[in-house]
């Protein structure tokens, strides 16, 4: 079958059921959208949790030039010394703290500049203002406060934080959002594939004088479901465009731009995903569009159209 | 370029036998007409030959195919070998008289040339270049007929199926159709059509193969339709 002949019978087939086809752009649509914001916010949990999260329960942050507001830090910045003190006081406390790294200043913002990529403080924090620390993982992670209290206030030691506290909260949150989303996005499927399904049996009816000549005169398979699988493929990268448009629009408008701004305007240091993350999520959900779209008219041409 | 081989056919578990260990062979360039009342298995044995079903006894050999091996993937093949024509024309009403015919040489992925060249040949054999441009429903049904024998002819399949062609247009228009399928027949095809129309089969004294019940009851050279009642299963 020639491209142009394909594309008249395509053509054909969109004008006669212009009424189905624009509600499978549409189904799909909304459930692209649906699961292309649960795939958003594991992103935005990804992204909150940061490197250390999984490895580590304690992080001992040390004095830089600019905590010297801090009493243990009164002495600026934190000194090779307290430092070489500290390491050693995590190894007396083996073996509950099992294992430590030092993070260096350098690293620690390499860090901090992926995690806040798409965050305007980033452009307002210098190099120095990020600091170096131990990251401290524990055989035991509720006694948290024994190593807490062993250095809150050793010198050299701006702060000990368990970082997890405060975030697995919003985690919670954020993964409920994920969850709900995904299986609105779920049922929304079964609505697609139904409603493609139904589509199809619908076009086979009222194109079935065309599939009976292409029949009897020994058109193959392919060639009699082809113009079906590229009508049903067009509406649904319709709608997979359409729901990418609205993903961008919401990352864009929501939370790049307004509730970063609400953020930063709190003094909030949260970093949020952007549309580089949509970009990532974003093949995916054509990708499952074609593939949905493929499968179905496939499973639904055997059944309706005789070859 | 036919042959049945003691076939028998059931549609379903429990349905009565639509042909009954037929035995027949169809040569090459033969024209045929199957005759027999409603009923009496006629499309049968023309859907076993397109292999619209597969005959649940027996063997149905065409243009040196084993039907009853013949992979799926192969039937589109087979069907290219056959051209076929319904009592009720089946023609695209959108499309124009040259787009119908037209229509099965971009189904099968022929070049834009080739199309322009096979499609006016066609019109030609069946008396319809000047009528190219219209739509079914302005022509007559002996028109509408032409142009659906010009569809099934343009790819020069060596096979031309007529099921009862004639059952929808008056006895002048019945005549002049079957005049066209006798040309065609001239050229080397093998003609096989299925009809109830005494005075067609009549008139032009081919071979006639009379079904009654799923049987052949009658395989007569230049036979006439009336045989049926005089000769009875007694002539074969």
């Amino acid at each position: 079958m020639k491209p142009g002949f394909l594309a008249g019978e395509v053509g054909n087939g969109l004008r006669r059921n212009t009424a189905m086809v624009i509600s499978v752009v549409l189904v799909t649509m909304v459930s692209l959208f649906f699961l292309g914001m649960g795939l958003l916010a594991q992103r935005q949990v990804d992204t909150l949790q940061g490197y250390w999260y999984d490895k580590v329960q304690v992080s001992i942050f040390l004095c830089t030039e600019d905590t010297a507001e801090v009493a243990s830090c009164a002495g600026g910045g934190v000194t090779e010394a307290q430092r070489e003190q500290l390491a050693s006081d995590l190894d007396g406390l083996r073996p509950l703290v099992q294992e430590y790294w030092y993070e260096s200043n350098e690293e620690a913002y390499q860090r901090f500049r992926e995690q806040f990529r798409n965050s305007p403080v980033l452009d307002n924090v210098p190099r120095e203002a990020i600091p170096e620390s131990y990251r401290v993982q524990l055989s035991d992670p509720t006694k948290y406060e024994v190593v807490a209290s062993a250095f809150q206030g050793a010198p050299g030691v701006e702060s000990v934080e368990d970082q997890r506290e405060v975030v697995d909260k919003l985690f919670t949150f954020l993964n409920a959002v994920s969850l709900a989303a995904v299986a609105l996005a779920g049922a929304m499927v079964i609505c697609a594939v139904l409603l493609i399904s139904t589509t199809i049996r619908l076009t086979a009816w009222s194109r079935r004088r065309e599939t009976t000549i292409m029949r009897m005169v020994g058109a193959s398979a392919f060639t009699i479901h082809l113009p079906f699988i590229v009508e049903t493929l067009l509406a649904t990268v319709v709608g997979a465009a359409l729901s990418v448009g609205l993903l961008w629009a919401m990352v864009h408008y929501g939370i790049a731009g307004f509730l970063t701004e609400l953020l930063a305007g709190q003094g909030g240091m949260i970093g949020l995903i952007g549309t580089s993350d949509l970009w990532l999520v974003a093949p995916f959900l054509v990708g499952g569009a074609v593939l949905l779209a493929i499968v179905t008219s496939w499973l639904a041409l055997i059944r309706h159209v005789r070859v | 370029m036919i042959a049945f081989e003691n076939v028998t056919m059931r549609y379903a578990k429990g349905d009565p036998l639509a042909l009954q260990e037929v035995d027949v062979e169809i040569g090459r360039g033969e024209f045929v007409f199957v005759v027999g009342a409603s009923g009496s298995g006629k499309s049968t044995l023309m859907r076993l030959i397109i292999l619209e079903h597969e005959a649940t006894e027996g063997r149905v050999l065409v243009a040196g195919h084993d039907l009853s091996r013949l992979p799926a993937r192969r039937i589109p093949a087979l069907r290219r070998q056959i051209g076929i024509v319904f009592q009720d024309f089946r023609l695209l009403s959108g499309k124009t008289v040259y787009q119908n015919v037209a229509y099965v040489l971009q189904v099968l992925g022929k070049r834009r040339h080739t199309i322009k060249q096979l499609v006016p040949e066609t019109l030609e054999l069946v008396g319809l270049q000047d009528k190219a441009k219209r739509l079914p429903h302005e022509l007559s049904g002996g028109e509408q007929q032409r142009v659906a024998i010009a569809r099934a002819m343009v790819n020069k399949p060596p096979i031309l199926l007529a099921d009862e062609p004639t059952g929808n247009l008056d006895p002048t228009t019945s005549t002049e159709i079957v005049a066209i399928l006798e040309r065609i027949n001239r050229t080397g095809t093998t003609v096989v059509m299925a009809t109830h129309d005494t005075s067609i089969v009549n008139t032009f004294r081919k071979r006639v193969v009379q079904l009654r019940d799923g049987r052949i009851v009658r395989d007569q050279a230049g036979g006439e339709y009336e045989a049926i009642e005089v000769e009875g299963v007694a002539a074969r």
